[in-house]
């Protein structure tokens, strides 16, 4: 997979490792920015309050 | 990666007839994506613990700094009649050490996420400090999105919990500390908080947040009672408690 990506991209090696390094800090930032703020509400690490609701209503009304 | 493309380039180079990785038997070739997929799925793990401990911390940190300059510009002019517009007053923990952390209404992830302290409106709807009696009851994160309630369990019976207003310095003085209770326990934020140990009608105070840090399978709970309430005055003076 990786291997695919590097023969594809152009120019020598030092090129190739620019473009790749670019790749990774645009991945890691679409991480950032949008995949994580998006999955962490899903996720059952943040909820901090009591609620008596049942589990289903325990995200929503935290 | 880089180091076995070079490798595979140079065996192209020196022997022709080696086989490229395109034609490798299939089964290498989905081994091979297969692991990669699986060394990708650990570094985006460990991106989002990153995420969750480090980055949230600063955005809600910068947010929370925001909005808390907000409320005290708007306090510059000296005490004087409540303000509860843009957040209803800080709350200030000395035994927590994390300086001192905004209060606004609600309890929603969007709130908190602001790294600030929201009072509950559901499902028992908080009483306010200046409220003749009731349960003051307060939710904030324990980790992430400003951590401001991380070092709960430093919490001791005894300890002072502040709470200031524009106009007014509320002391409370911790009593009971429960280390771990269900989420479903509603109880524990009802105006009297008879787990406590409380009777009776009273101005009292309750910290929750998640436990064990990191997780939020059950709920910490920290109450406390009114003990005193100063005045502010003109130089915002900060009760023993906080010197």
């Amino acid at each position: 997979m990786y291997g695919w990506i590097w023969r594809h991209l152009p120019g020598n090696a030092w090129v190739r490792s620019v473009i790749a390094l670019l790749l990774v800090l645009a991945v890691v930032y679409a991480l950032f920015q949008y995949v994580f703020p998006w999955a962490e509400p899903l996720l059952p690490f943040g909820d901090v309050t009591v609620d008596g609701a049942s589990a289903g209503g325990a995200g929503a009304g935290q | 990666m880089a180091a076995r493309t070079e490798h595979d380039e140079r065996t192209d180079a020196s022997t022709p007839p080696a086989p490229r990785p395109g034609n490798r038997h299939p089964i290498a070739t989905a081994v091979s994506v297969f692991g990669e997929l699986l060394i990708t799925a650990g570094l985006v793990l460990a991106l989002f613990v990153a995420y969750s401990l480090w980055w949230t911390n600063v955005l809600a940190d910068r947010e929370a700094d925001k909005q808390g300059d907000t409320v005290r510009s708007k306090w510059a002019d000296g005490p004087g009649a409540l303000d509860t517009k843009d957040g209803i007053g800080f709350l200030h923990v000395p035994a927590m050490k994390n300086g001192e952390v905004l209060v606004k209404k609600g309890t929603d992830p969007k709130t908190l996420n602001n790294g600030i302290a929201g009072y509950y409106t559901d499902p028992v709807p908080s009483a306010l400090p200046w409220d003749d009696e009731g349960n003051f009851t307060l939710a904030a994160h324990r980790d992430g999105h400003g951590a401001k309630f991380h070092n709960i369990d430093k919490l001791k019976n005894g300890d002072a919990v502040v709470f200031e207003t524009k106009d007014t310095w509320y002391v409370y003085k911790v009593y009971k500390s429960l280390p771990e209770t269900s989420k479903f326990n509603v109880d524990v934020i009802q105006p009297v908080p008879e787990e406590s140990g409380a009777e009776k009608p009273g101005r009292y105070i309750t910290l929750t947040t998640c436990t064990p840090v990191y997780t939020s399978k059950y709920r910490y709970i920290v109450w406390g009672e009114l003990e005193r309430t100063e005045k502010v005055d003109k130089d915002r003076t900060k009760p023993v408690e906080l010197l």
